[in-house]
């Protein structure tokens, strides 16, 4: 390794190089910020600015525009209540309602520095471990899929608010969203009503619109004029972030980051799931649980040091075995194709200086994120000021034109606004929309590996403990279950107290 | 106020105007949509033509884009299309010789709807086995094959061209019966599935199986074609063609909206065979691709979907039963 | 302009004050409980037509919706079970107030959105609706001052600019 750092620097460390990141970088902020407008498609849309661009350019343009969309994300859950991105829901849980109380400044830097931190701790771990850590992932099967699935739908006890019960009906509801389309074991239609726009099912990045976005339209009318006034006069806000909060914050954005290389490393999985668990755990451990969802500053730290921590774990199988973890990355290993690379072990020995000089470059990518956000951050606040009649069609235009900009059709647009419409009963029902979301997150991933692994055994289900990763997951979900008892216990003492 | 209010107009109408401005240029642009995955390779192929069609032609740029949808994709293109737009799009063999079978309702479109305009490149799938099942030819698979034993084979898709290339394959076997398809959600991860223990077999492009291949986890039985491979990292490979086994190859169609005007198509046509013909691209898709450039003549297209149908109607019942 | 504005604020006031008081209170976990119920059994009636299924499947596509709706259907009676175990001991349930004003006005502001979605759909023009947008949502805001006008056009065509041209989003 060592022999290739020195000419990996080399390569690295040119103007171009930090002009292309800083620019990515930029890109990726503004585009993740936008709900609606998702990385992936930030990346398509630039990919063809790379073609004409040497292999390390044109990756660090990429790279920039990945770490700094998992950080952007946050910016408008912060601001606006909306998910700029899938991923970046968890951080909306918190991050709004300390908005809210008058620190935006605060909790845009919470998750400018939790980002930052997840992306180099990912980046460290992608340039020290990354081929060991490749070969033992690349063991997790089918059956250890489904398990981290299971593990993940344990996340919906935390979600629910105050009832199970009622968190447990969403969830139903958005798993079996994610099941309308094609059916993925044997492509029959499912639920789609003869419709063809249907075939590949509901997109994540047009349902959140609907769901968290276009439902706070709507709740617009829940207000009154005087109270939509007082939005736009927001009180004093100084950013600062105590000694007491950074200490508090230690502990969840160290293990968040290590659940986030964990989760990302395993293809298939990504930033959602990796801060939906992150949130549980740190929210599970916390000395003041009853924070969450109300504006604690670990429930932010936690969600934002995982999602990007997943960024440099998702170039591991990448790099090393040649297996793109999600959609994004996969669109970087046609950058690296075109320019006549095959990612893969061998790639190290034949390109080593190139392949060092990526890994490098994702620490620097974090760097430049960290630097430009903390610029970005006093601007972004600004949001919050804005007269409501300015903001709300704004972001009404911005939410449609980037529903459409998904598969470039109507019939998305109209898909949000049915998701609106949907959210808003749920209100009126007292039904969670966050269990919604996790739903339609793992709810694909869920039934694919549970059918797909009963297949493989002619339906055994002996298969889920056929593996020492699976009762390491059985043990994480038992722990996971016996936390939530634990946590309902507590709060069944205070109630009483 | 007024002054204020005037001004801002202005600068309104100057900026739109601006932008509008640098969205026209003297040069045509067509837009080719790939109904795949922005990461497969069909869509990489096209990105690579985008790139070096101003190159080759001084009026005409490629802008590659990929929706991926399949059927969907394309009966949206074809429902908002019409001739003469600067429009195209990718349809293959999966379009028009799988889903037209096995599901009609799918597809509001058919061949007739379209104006040919080149194929690009063709790919040969490799059937790969579990490294340490110790079969590596097409004798040792018939060995298997007649033991009886369970096929599992590992598949992106379930009605996708490999699983019917493995279906033709151990069904003209005899063993259909006993054939498994285990469907994957991505190539990559049914290239993996085999490496990991889960199916026997996994059928793939050449490019996807090549790392599991190199790290050793799984051995290269044969390639879906008439001869055994030529070129790259499995040269040598049998071609299951040889034994008689029915095969067909992996390609993918550029087709504008039928009615586009004839010197156009043919304009069209020959920029992609001049940057087929360049030598940087031909290197590209053989040695990192692991693909074959093939310009075809629309008979030869024709004559390709009717192979793929007729295998399709043979083996159907093995891939769905 | 402004006595037309003015008398549309007097009559929507009027209408708003008429509403104020109007509300509805439903008892939220009985309701939420038979809505989730009859959409499960809706789901698992329909699923016969909408999903095919294969002998050879070992888990068929249907298992897994089947399971979900049975889930659904369980936790529906948990919640309506508990509901009427009140009622039989006389305890409080839980009840929600709907207030009629609040939903006239989420029906307004859905109408902004729907017709924007319409506007733009029909005209295939996203600058339509986009304006329509803006105005519409400053018309529901009472917004007097023309500068908002005109800052939120300028912003709607610019949004509608970079997606067209920068972006190359065809609408």
């Amino acid at each position: 390794m060592m022999k290739y750092l020195v000419p990996a620097a080399g390569l690295l460390f040119t103007l171009q190089n930090i002009l292309w990141i800083n620019a990515g970088v930029f890109i990726g902020s503004i585009f993740a910020a936008i709900p609606g407008l998702s990385v992936i498609l930030c990346v398509i849309l630039f990919l063809p600015v790379t073609y004409s661009m040497p292999a390390i350019p044109g990756m660090m343009f990429l790279l920039g525009i990945y770490c700094a969309g998992g950080y952007g994300g946050s910016v408008s859950a912060i601001l606006i209540n909306t998910p700029g991105t899938p991923h970046a829901a968890a951080t909306m849980l918190d991050g709004h309602p300390l908005s809210q109380k008058g620190r935006t400044k605060a909790a845009l830097k919470i998750a400018l520095y939790a980002s930052a931190f997840g992306g180099v701790f990912s980046a460290l771990m992608l340039l020290f471990l990354g081929p060991q850590v490749a070969r033992v992932a690349a063991q997790l099967g089918t059956p250890e899929y489904f398990m981290v699935c299971v593990f993940g739908l344990t996340i919906i006890a935390g979600v629910s608010g105050k009832s199970i019960v009622r968190g447990l009906l969403s969830a139903c509801l958005g798993l079996f969203i994610a099941c309308i389309g094609s059916d993925p074991m044997t492509s029959y239609d499912r639920f789609t009503f003869g419709n063809s726009r249907l075939y590949l099912g509901m997109d994540l990045a047009v349902c959140l619109i609907g769901l968290f976005a276009l439902v706070e339209v709507l709740a617009k009318a829940e207000k009154s004029r005087g109270a939509l006034r007082l939005d736009t006069a927001k009180m004093e806000d100084d950013g600062k972030i105590t000694k007491e909060e950074y200490k508090r914050m230690a502990r969840p954005v160290f293990l968040s980051s290590l659940i986030g290389v964990l989760v990302g490393i395993i293809p298939g999985t990504g930033a959602s799931e990796a801060s939906w668990f992150s949130y549980s755990q740190a929210k599970n451990m916390s000395k003041n649980p009853e924070e969450f969802g109300h504006g604690s500053v670990e429930g932010i730290a936690a969600a934002e040091s995982a999602n990007n921590a997943v960024t440099g774990a998702t170039l591991i199988p990448l790099l090393t075995l040649g297996i793109p973890g999600d959609g994004t990355v996969a669109i970087m290993l046609s950058a690296l194709m075109i320019n006549g690379l095959n990612p893969g072990l061998s790639l190290f020995t034949t390109d080593g200086d190139i392949m060092y000089a990526i890994m490098l470059g994702l620490i620097l990518v974090n760097l430049f994120m960290l630097l430009q956000g903390k610029f970005l951050t006093s601007l972004f606040a600004k949001v919050v000021s804005i007269p409501q009649e300015i903001l709300t069609p704004i972001i009404v235009i911005f939410c449609m034109a980037g529903a459409y900009s998904v598969n470039q059709n109507y019939f998305d647009v109209g898909v949000a606004l049915v998701f609106a419409v949907l959210a808003w009963f749920l209100r009126k029902l007292d039904l969670p929309a966050v269990p919604i979301l996790l739903g339609m997150v793992l709810g694909s991933m869920t039934e694919t590996n549970f059918r797909r692994a009963l297949l493989i055994s002619n339906g055994s289900p002996t298969i889920f403990f056929s593996s020492v990763f699976c009762w390491i997951f059985v043990a994480l979900i038992v722990f996971a279950v016996a936390m939530i008892l634990r946590g309902k216990w507590k709060e069944r003492e205070k109630a009483k107290q | 106020m007024k002054g204020r209010f005037v001004s801002a107009v202005l600068a309104m109408v100057m900026t739109v105007g601006l932008v509008a401005g640098c969205g026209s240029s003297g040069q045509e642009s067509w837009k080719v949509t790939c109904p795949w995955a922005p990461s497969g390779v069909a869509a990489m192929v096209s990105q690579k033509a985008a790139e070096k069609s101003t190159t080759y032609s001084e009026n005409i740029t490629l802008v590659a884009e990929a929706i991926k949808g399949d059927a969907a994709t394309v009966n949206t293109w074809v429902a908002d299309t019409e001739a003469n737009e600067k429009e195209m799009v990718f349809a293959g063999e999966g379009l028009f010789s799988i889903t037209s079978i096995l599901d009609p309702a799918k597809m509001q479109f058919t061949y007739e709807d379209f104006a040919y305009v080149e194929n690009l490149y063709s790919s040969i799938f490799v059937l790969s086995a579990q490294a340490d099942m110790n079969i590596k030819n097409i004798a040792d698979l018939e060995a298997f094959a007649a033991s009886g034993e369970e096929i599992s084979v590992a598949v992106n898709g379930a009605t996708s061209s490999e699983a019917f290339l493995a279906a033709a394959l151990f069904g003209d076997m005899g063993a259909g019966e006993n054939l498994k398809l285990v469907a994957y959600a991505s190539a990559a991860e049914a290239a993996q599935a085999v490496a990991k223990g889960e199916t026997k077999f996994a059928v793939s492009h050449q490019s996807q199986i090549l790392e599991t291949y190199q790290q050793g986890g799984v051995s290269i039985v044969c390639a879906f074609d008439e001869k055994p491979l030529e070129n790259g990292p499995f040269a040598g490979t049998e071609g299951v063609g040889e034994k008689g086994y029915p095969y067909f190859r992996n390609r993918c169609f550029i087709m504008a909206r039928q009615g586009t005007d004839a010197a156009k198509v043919e304009e069209l046509k020959k920029l992609y065979d001049d940057i087929l013909a360049d030598e940087e691209v031909a290197t590209w898709l053989q040695d990192t691709m692991l693909l074959e450039v093939d310009t075809m003549s629309e008979d030869q297209v024709k004559e390709h979907i009717e192979s793929v149908k007729a295998i399709v109607n043979e083996y159907k019942d093995v891939v769905t039963q | 302009m402004g006595k037309l504005s003015n008398a549309i604020d007097e009559r929507t006031d009027r209408i708003g004050e008429r509403l104020k008081d109007k509300e509805i209170r439903i008892p939220i976990n009985l309701t939420a409980g038979i809505v989730c119920f009859l959409f499960a059994v809706a789901v698992l009636l329909i699923m016969p037509q909408q999903v095919q299924v294969s002998e050879k499947d070992v888990v068929n596509g249907r298992a897994f919706p089947t399971l979900l709706m049975t889930v659904m259907i369980l936790c529906s009676v948990l919640l309506v079970a508990k509901e009427v175990y009140k009622i039989i001991r006389k305890q409080p349930l839980e009840w929600k107030t709907i207030q009629i004003l609040t939903e006239v006005k989420a029906l307004v502001i859905f109408g902004i959105l729907f017709f924007t979605y319409f506007l733009s759909k029909v005209t295939g023009l996203f600058l339509v609706g986009a304006i329509f947008c803006s105005l519409g949502f400053l018309v529901y805001f009472r917004c007097k001052k023309p500068v908002y006008y005109v800052i939120t056009l300028i912003l709607a065509v610019g949004i509608w600019a970079v997606f067209r041209f920068v972006l190359n989003v065809g609408f």
